[in-house]
């Protein structure tokens, strides 16, 4: 039997924040994945477009329940220690995140994408993903290629 | 070696939970580019099954739901059809073992990271042509 996920001794139910960092992280390899030019069927766009709506709405749950997990969600420790700091870095953030969506969702419905709007694109994931500390390696996504 | 996403291939989430089911039908969708079909239940998901066996190849699982748990429903795919796959997820570490006895392919521990669904969608729909 295929054993993937947490360890033993780190098994917990998922919360609301960890799905809002999986799916910002799917978000993330998504919009990668197409400025690497890999294929985009129907139910790829598809699935772009539900992930950043669901992005969207997560985002500011999250803000309201979370609050006081900032920096441990977001890393923010390393930036600011305090608490009017965490939430300043958290504002930009979150409108990065927020902008994010929009790109994505736009990328996925086929708008236009010149050479400003992928640099934008790619400097807004830069950033987002230095925040949450993601770095996700491009062997992983490689067998997206395929369709 | 070229690879090829397996044709048609069938695949179910089922969880009680609509956040953690609507992000692994999200996900998986994404990496095959084909529908995924998602239940909040056992129930439902062994009736579909049973109206057409060929309707699923790939069955993911979340344990502890209410009426029919994922580990009854794996021990009655397993036993009306050995060849479908299971993937058991689950966040109490008892249920790994359990699991394993009763014919799980593959054990999903919560949290999980974006990256072990990548590896299920590899390791089992990923066809080397």
């Amino acid at each position: 039997m295929l054993r993937l996920g947490a360890g033993s001794s780190d098994m917990r139910k998922i919360l609301k924040d960890d799905i809002l960092l999986l799916r910002l992280k799917l978000l993330i390899i998504m919009c990668k994945a197409y400025l690497n030019d890999y294929p985009m069927g129907k139910y790829r766009k598809k699935a772009i477009i539900e992930n950043a709506r669901s992005v969207f709405d997560l985002l500011p749950q999250i803000s309201s329940e979370y609050g006081e997990r900032y920096g441990h969600i977001f890393n923010f420790q390393t930036y600011a220690e305090s608490k009017e700091e965490k939430n300043l870095y958290f504002d930009v953030f979150q409108q990065r995140v927020h902008l994010l969506t929009v790109m994505a969702k736009a990328l996925a419905e086929g708008h236009p994408m010149g050479c400003f709007r992928e640099k934008a694109l790619k400097d807004n994931i830069s950033a987002i993903c230095e925040t949450i500390t993601f770095n996700s390696d491009a062997g992983d996504i490689k067998f997206l290629k395929v369709a | 070696m070229r690879r090829a996403i397996r044709s048609n291939v069938k695949i179910v989430v089922v969880d009680d939970d609509k956040l953690t089911r609507d992000l692994m039908v999200n996900a998986l969708m994404y990496c095959v580019n084909r529908d995924v079909l998602s239940f909040e239940n056992g129930f439902s998901a062994l009736a579909y099954l049973d109206a057409d066996e060929d309707s699923l190849d790939i069955i993911v699982s979340d344990v502890d739901m209410p009426e029919m748990s994922g580990l009854a429903l794996l021990e009655s795919i397993k036993k009306k059809w050995p060849s479908k796959i299971c993937i058991i997820m689950s966040e109490n570490p008892a249920n790994e073992k359990s699991a394993s006895d009763l014919g799980a392919d593959a054990f999903l521990a919560k949290p999980f990271k974006v990256t072990d669904l990548f590896k299920i969608v590899q390791e089992y729909i990923v066809d080397a042509e």
